[in-house]
């Protein structure tokens, strides 16, 4: 029992930190190298607000979303507009600049482990003989809506629509009058913010660490590999494989061996299949 | 514009007589440069550089260090080294090192490598260069005074100040585990360890000594990598085999998460420390919202927290609260201090910075500090321990008690007792 249900809580952590990073790709087709960065960014970002201004914890919450999602509209506006289309740059541009946030937070003195959001609850419930947290709690819940939350977004409103449709054929988008920068800055400012609500929600159980963006990077693109780049439903469907698959490392094998699982997966699905599990990018190659 | 000629020539004499009395006794000091290699992103490495600068400035303020017939200045080129990141390569290290010798042309290295294994591979650059080192934070590894003892003359330059592995072990933990097993009736132990190399030796060697004091010692050591933000499986482990007391060896700041999951979970055994670096700090209590209370961490040397292991101990708290707004943060602080002062020592006994005499001073320090009385070890160069600060470097194992580090081992230096969690109170 223990197993299903940290590995439905460790499963939901690795679809959050993915979210974001699978937006941005599936709409715009641009792999944000600086996802990790921003997530621990808005953390920082939330933590200042709180304790440097005092501001009340959920307009501090809000406040850094906005902020994130100004950032990631801004970086594409200034910087990845440039480099669009060419893809190698856009991974080379993206990472750069995630690396200056990092780098750049590590100078400013986010060092150590004295940087920490508080949780929204406290205290610990028993869930069949499984001691759970109610944080841990939360992150399922809070998962769910904001995957809800983000399908009733694409599916029931006119942006949401319009990037859906960006995300399915941009050429075809475009001659519905879609302007597909407009869209890109918007799926930017999205997965900005998206990257910024996985911070939010996750970062209270642990520390604000200049390493947790570079973590969460590999653990997103772990995700969207094996799910597929640019698939929501994959990115789901891998977090939850990966996310059970690091539960049974850590009990049959040793927590040691966790680190390789999600290498372990991006290796495999190269191998074995390159566009991943509902991918679409090399299916007519792979038929081929 | 002959006019003009004439107003700079008039202002520059004037800032020529300014400077003119200052230079005279300053120009020809030239300051000893100490090389301070450290992994500054991590407590192990910023303590170690708060301290060296605190010890440096308060020698500076009174005229520096007598060598011969003149007093020169300290002057501090710290460099950081990462190797405590998870992930840099122990290259990164060496470079840095050989930055700090070459470039930054250091007459003595204090600090680190503070990795184990980064402390190791540098050795043969230090001596090649024959750099007088005294190792003060991080590395552990006894393999580093064995290496040391097993050929003094070709590693004359390196010492250690700060505590190792094995007397650690057997000296402090072990003696302390069985202490708070006689005292509450416990025997169950459950070992959890970070993946570096003093951490896995250590957690090793632990299970071993305490199977053979008739502890149950719970299967193999749990083995974390560096950087690891979930220990719940670890914990359940720990809860379902009945474990009493739970070791942690980590120098990871994700240890605080460790603890607070620890506490959400209510794990009926008793978190002791041997090494475990974010418990260590006196922001622990606010990063955990107290639930790290109960737990013991070692910092490896007296100072590290406020005790009165000697009149220097409280005195140098106080000089540290005092300059950077904090009480000693942990391993690696009252060491780093001490490095400095010992030097000192060395080079006034020496007379001189040359590299052979200041190894041989140091090599017959006898010095009374703030962690009890630092001599060497003739062969290792290793800080002779003990319990007893009159006869040695004496360690430190403190309990998070209301908000407050209480010393608990050594008794010779204890400020209070242990506890116990209210889950775990029978």
């Amino acid at each position: 029992m223990d197993i299903l249900i940290y590995g439905i809580i460790n499963s939901v952590s690795l679809a959050l930190m993915a979210l974001g990073f699978t937006l941005v790709y599936g709409i715009s087709r641009l792999p944000n190298f600086a996802h990790g960065a921003l997530y621990v960014t808005a953390g920082y970002i939330c933590w200042q607000l709180l304790h440097r201004l005092g501001l009340p914890y959920p307009l501090a919450g809000l406040l850094a979303l906005a902020i994130m999602a100004l950032a990631g509209a801004a970086m594409y506006q200034l910087i990845l507009v440039r480099v669009r289309g060419m893809a190698i740059s856009e991974i080379i541009a993206s990472y750069a600049i995630g690396l200056a946030i990092l780098e750049g937070l590590r100078w400013g003195g986010l060092k150590g482990a004295t940087v920490i959001l508080p949780p929204f609850a406290t205290g610990s419930v028993g869930i069949l003989g499984v001691t759970v947290d109610l944080q841990r709690l939360l992150v399922v819940l809070l998962g769910a809506l904001l995957v809800g939350g983000l399908w009733l977004f694409v599916n029931h409103t006119r942006l949401g629509l319009a990037l859906k449709g960006m995300a399915q054929d941009e050429r075809a988008a475009l001659t519905l009058g879609i302007d597909s920068d407009r869209m890109a800055v918007v799926a930017m400012a999205l997965g900005s913010a998206f990257a910024g609500a996985a911070a939010l929600v996750l970062l209270p159980l642990g520390n604000i660490v200049v390493e947790a963006g570079y973590n969460v990077l590999i653990m997103a693109v772990a995700v969207c590999i094996v799910g597929g780049l640019g698939s929501w439903t994959g990115a789901i469907m891998a977090a939850f494989i990966i996310g059970f698959a690091q539960i049974l490392t850590v009990v049959l094998l040793g927590p040691h061996y966790q680190v390789v699982v999600a290498i372990l997966a991006i290796i495999l699905t190269l191998i074995w299949r390159p566009s991943g599990l509902f991918g679409r990018q090399k299916e007519l190659e792979e038929r081929v | 514009m002959l006019g003009k000629i004439k107003v700079l020539f008039i202002l520059a004499a004037l800032v020529g007589l300014a400077q003119a009395p200052a230079a005279p006794a300053q120009a020809a000091v030239k300051p000893i440069v100490l090389g301070c290699p450290l992994s500054t992103a991590f407590l192990y490495g910023w303590d170690a550089e708060r301290a060296i600068k605190l010890a440096v400035s308060e020698i500076n303020s009174k005229g520096g260090v007598q060598v011969g017939n003149e007093k020169r200045p300290l002057a501090v080129e710290v460099i950081d080294t990462r190797d405590l990141e998870p992930g840099v390569p122990v290259s990164e290290a060496l470079l840095a090192l050989e930055k700090l010798i070459l470039e930054k042309h250091a007459d003595f290295i204090v600090g680190g490598p503070v990795r184990s294994e980064a402390a190791l591979a540098a050795m043969p650059l230090l001596v090649k260069n024959k750099k007088v080192s005294i190792l003060t934070t991080g590395a552990l590894t006894p393999k580093y005074h064995e290496t040391i003892a097993e050929n003094p003359e070709k590693y004359k330059y390196l010492f250690r100040i700060s505590g190792e592995a094995k007397w650690m072990v057997g000296g402090e933990i072990i003696p302390s585990l069985l202490e708070i097993g006689k005292k509450f009736d416990l025997n169950r132990l459950f070992i959890m360890v970070q993946d570096v190399a003093h951490a896995r030796a250590g957690g090793s060697l632990i299970a071993k000594i305490m199977a053979g004091k008739g502890w149950t010692v719970l299967g193999e050591p749990e083995v974390y990598p560096t950087g690891a933000t979930d220990f719940s499986m670890g914990l359940i482990k720990a809860k379902d085999q009945k474990a009493q007391v739970m070791l942690i060896w980590m120098d990871m700041p994700e240890t605080s998460i460790l603890l607070k999951q620890w506490y959400d979970m209510k794990v009926p055994a008793l978190p002791f420390g041997s090494i475990i670096a974010a418990a260590e700090q006196p922001a622990f209590w606010a990063a955990t919202e107290g639930k790290g209370e109960f737990c013991l961490a070692n910092v490896v040397n007296a100072g590290n927290a406020p005790s009165n292991a000697t009149p220097w101990t409280m005195k140098f708290v106080d000089a540290y609260k005092k300059m950077w707004g904090v009480e000693p943060e942990g391993y690696g602080t009252s060491s780093s201090y001490m490095a400095v002062y010992t030097l000192k020592d060395a080079i006034e006994r020496a007379a001189s910075v040359d590299s052979d005499k200041v190894a041989d001073a140091l090599a017959k320090t006898d010095l009374m500090g703030v962690y009890g009385r630092i001599k060497f070890d003739p062969k290792s160069h290793q800080v002779i321990p003990s319990l007893d600060p009159q006869e040695g470097a004496v360690g430190t194992i403190f309990q998070w008690q209301a908000g407050k580090r209480i010393v608990v081992f050594p008794p010779s230096i204890a400020m209070g007792e242990i506890l116990l969690p209210p889950w775990m109170k029978k």
